[in-house]
């Protein structure tokens, strides 16, 4: 047993434990980060290796050693989920993830005020425990630009300071300058979509993702292999915290990175402060680590279950819980995908940067009108592969044939053969509604590798306002389907009610320290030495991926944490 | 199917490892058709027996896990999941048995009870209803068989229900069909050619990148030919 003490120690080191380590490290404090997989480097990435990387998770926590459990209610047995859309190594999901980086929209941060501004209370679902944020856009701003200058993010502005510009994101909020690269070569899937959805009205532009379009901060631009999301880029193009963050932090030398280091409780005095971490190392040794302030960066169930297995006689429901608010909340983007084939040309989806390539954000937030049509917020609707990646197995895996073909046999082996080029993906990434009753607890009859009880999800996104939405934006990507000329358009089938990609909430930050977990500093209202940095503390989750602000939150909290808590430990709100 | 041809198809799933890993002909699929003899009571076709054979198994038709038999309902099985036809590689040319086999007595071991499991279950049910192991069904009535899996209607079936290891076949033989050729399956990159997939290819140009017609620049690359590259 080893006990090591330290400024800081931050549990995972993702997208936003590899931020604050870095920011911390530089503002002079000693940081330990502890991460739960290995250190891998650009060097391991042979990246082209669908089998292993997508199919069979390498990149992602072994679902056998590692179990998420999943019932759709509380009176359902839960089992544990056939795959995880996180990380598991340093740098967490921004290693295999498909590096799509969006701000959020001004309403995203209000949702329920602008809801009952628009539309009346009536028009949110009862149950919905909907909320506001605790704070703007304009907050998050001058972060949001640090990140995206920090990583490297390639796009176009669509709001430069108020000014509309076609071409990016009419539907942005307003942004203080361009992006730090230019937006990424189009793809045929994306041509076609971007004269689709203009032919329609619409406004499509090129995802603003993080993967360099030119050189930038001595690493080399994208080389449009396609093996990006669930695969780690094998030049280092892709602004992984593995390649940015980390490096940073280590040329500190104020930064220590343990690997291997498996957090399975935070340690707390009876002053109501906490006191470190107790870990398992790799060879099963049983460590800790004392310091004087502990964040928590892992992914959101590891969040919510290291604060409710650290509960002591002073914290009796679990750390940072005395609102009861710990593991509610739960929301995870809903996915609607429609398939488009072509006849008369190849499209080549297997090109280019992986994931959702060209986007349009008309139907997204309240960026449309949503009188009459008895359903609030909306989607990201997007052109990409099948899957997300476009090898074969994930084309083949995901790609159901259109009706009248079957699964197998000549005519499946004939569809795929001809139409493997010749498609393209459309994808409404739609916004879940929080609720109370989608929670994360420990499950009382499975365990994890280290004995631990897994995470244990109870969910089902099939809720009025969310099956009303997914039938309206499905529409939406048909009709869009037809506009881009395909010879034939399909719906892919629902999946059942089990949460889908880009897990959010279990610690929601707030303005009152009776319905809210953290403030908007991540820092918990019971214990004001402990900071939760992540998605879990999402209130709302946009119809966008969560990344680019995890990532300036924790941009935020740092300069928090550097400029003020460190002259005064206490509560910063 | 008679015996011998059984017996063939067999030795002839055996041989499919070892396949290089940088193919000359680009994504032309004719090469292919040329190792083809086309089976006019079927439709189909099977791969040539002068194809060569790199066996890693001590015996012809038995393989790491699979025993003589389940060799054969497994190279059945997959064959009529993804058949093959002239120029159009299946599941015995791109060596599916040989991945699925391979994969059991590693990665997927876990699995492996699933599939004795699933194999005795599919025997059971051919037997009783059709007097005769899946092998030696005709194609027709093989589909017949695993149409009655895809729609949980076979008799017999606990666990693995006929659902799941219908759904599982089906997955891992398209895992045979694409995954690298490392694997031990995707022989001479067969499943590759067919979707015209040009593998682990580095880097695509913006003349590809605006290119509306299909991907022949390059050949096609596996893993170790881009390691070597690299």
């Amino acid at each position: 047993m080893a006990t090591q003490k330290t400024d800081v120690v931050i549990v995972g080191a993702g997208a936003a434990g590899g931020i604050l380590a870095a920011e911390l490290g530089k503002a002079g404090m000693k940081v330990i980060g502890l991460e739960r997989g290995p250190r891998l480097t650009t060097a391991d990435f042979s990246g082209a290796d669908e089998l292993r990387y997508f199919q069979r998770q390498d990149l992602r926590p072994n679902t056998k050693r590692q179990p998420i459990t999943w019932r759709p209610n509380a009176n359902a047995r839960a089992f544990p989920v056939p795959v995880q859309n996180y990380g598991n190594q340093a740098g967490g999901g921004t290693v295999h993830y498909g590096a799509v980086s969006w701000r959020f929209h001004e309403d995203d941060f209000r949702v329920r005020s602008q809801t009952m501004e628009l539309y009346g209370a009536a028009a949110i679902p009862q149950d919905s425990s909907l909320a506001d944020w605790p704070l703007t856009y304009a907050d998050l701003e001058p972060f949001y630009d640090r990140a995206e200058y920090e990583l490297g993010v390639s796009g176009k502005a669509g709001n430069l300071q108020g000014r509309k510009i076609d071409g990016g994101n009419v539907f942005e909020a307003s942004r203080r300058r361009e992006y730090p690269l230019p937006a990424l070569t189009v793809d045929q899937a994306g041509a076609l979509f971007e004269a689709g959805a203009r032919k329609l009205g619409r406004h499509p532009f090129s995802t603003p993702r993080a993967i360099l379009s030119q050189p930038y901060h001595g690493r080399p631009a994208c080389t449009y292999c396609g093996f990006c999301q669930a695969f780690g880029c094998h030049v280092g193009a892709k602004s992984s915290i593995l390649v940015t963050a980390l490096p940073e932090a280590d040329a500190t030398g104020n930064f220590q990175l343990i690997t291997g280091a498996m957090c399975y409780r935070v340690n707390s005095d009876n002053s109501g402060r906490v006191t470190g971490i107790a870990y398992y190392g790799p060879d099963g040794s049983d460590n800790t680590i004392e310091a004087d302030l502990v964040i928590l960066a892992p992914f959101i169930y590891d969040n919510v279950r290291l604060l409710l297995l650290s509960k002591t006689a002073k914290f009796p429901n679990g750390l940072a819980n005395s609102s009861g608010e710990v593991g509610k909340h739960l929301m995870a983007h809903i996915t609607s995908r429609v398939f488009a084939a072509f006849d008369d040309r190849y499209v080549n989806v297997f090109m280019g940067p992986s994931a959702q390539r060209h986007t349009l954000d008309d139907f997204n937030a309240d960026n449309f009108d949503h009188s009459g049509l008895d359903f609030i917020r909306g989607a990201q609707i997007s052109v990409g592969p099948a899957d997300l990646e476009a090898g074969p197995i994930g084309t083949a895996a995901s790609m159901n044939p259109p009706p009248g073909v079957p699964r197998w046999g000549a005519a499946y082996r004939d569809f795929l053969a001809k139409y493997f080029a010749r498609y393209a993906a459309l994808v409404a990434q739609t916004e879940n509604l929080p609720y109370a009753d989608q929670t994360i607890d420990l499950d009382p009859n499975v365990r994890d590798q280290w004995g631990m009880p897994a995470p244990r999800l109870t969910y089902d996104w099939r809720r009025p306002n969310e099956l009303k939405r997914i039938e309206f934006v499905t529409q939406k990507l048909e009709e869009l389907g037809h506009a881009m000329g395909a010879t034939e358009v399909w719906r892919s089938p629902l999946g059942s009610g089990a949460p889908g990609a880009h897990h959010e909430g279990g610690t929601r930050m707030g303005s009152d320290p009776k319905t809210s977990v953290v403030n908007r500093y991540g820092q918990s209202w019971d214990i004001p030495n402990l900071f939760i940095v992540g998605s879990s503390t999402h209130p709302t989750m946009s119809g966008f991926n969560p990344t680019l602000t995890i990532q300036a939150l924790a941009y935020m909290s740092a300069d928090a944490i550097v400029k003020r808590y460190q002259k005064n430990p206490g509560p910063l709100v | 199917m008679s015996k011998q041809d059984a017996s063939r198809r067999d030795f002839l799933v055996r041989a499919g490892v070892g396949a290089g890993a940088f193919a000359g002909a680009g994504l032309v699929p004719d090469a292919l058709a040329q190792n083809h003899e086309h089976d006019k009571a079927t439709g189909e076709s099977k791969p040539a027996a002068h194809a060569a054979a790199q066996p890693h198994s001590n015996g012809e038709s038995q393989g790491v896990f699979f025993n003589h038999d389940q060799t054969a309902a497994i190279a059945a099985f997959t064959e009529r999941l993804m058949p093959g036809a002239p120029g159009k590689p299946g599941a015995l040319d791109a060596g599916v048995t040989n991945y699925i086999d391979l994969a059991l007595s590693g990665a997927y071991a876990e699995l492996q009870d699933f599939y004795r499991r699933g194999l005795a279950q599919l025997d059971q049910y051919c037997r009783k209803t059709h007097q005769s192991p899946f092998a030696r069904l005709a194609a027709a009535r093989q589909d017949e068989v695993i149409t009655a899996l895809e729609e949980g209607k076979a008799s017999g079936f606990t666990w693995p229900t006929a659902q799941e290891f219908f759904a599982t076949l089906r997955m891992h033989t398209m895992e045979g069909m694409f995954a690298d050729p490392v694997y031990g399956g995707n022989k001479d990159f067969a499943g590759w050619r067919l979707v015209g997939f040009p593998g682990a290819q580095t880097i695509f140009t913006t003349a590809d990148m605006h290119s509306t017609q299909a991907f022949t620049r390059m050949p096609i690359i596996g893993l170790q030919a881009r390691d070597k590259k690299a």
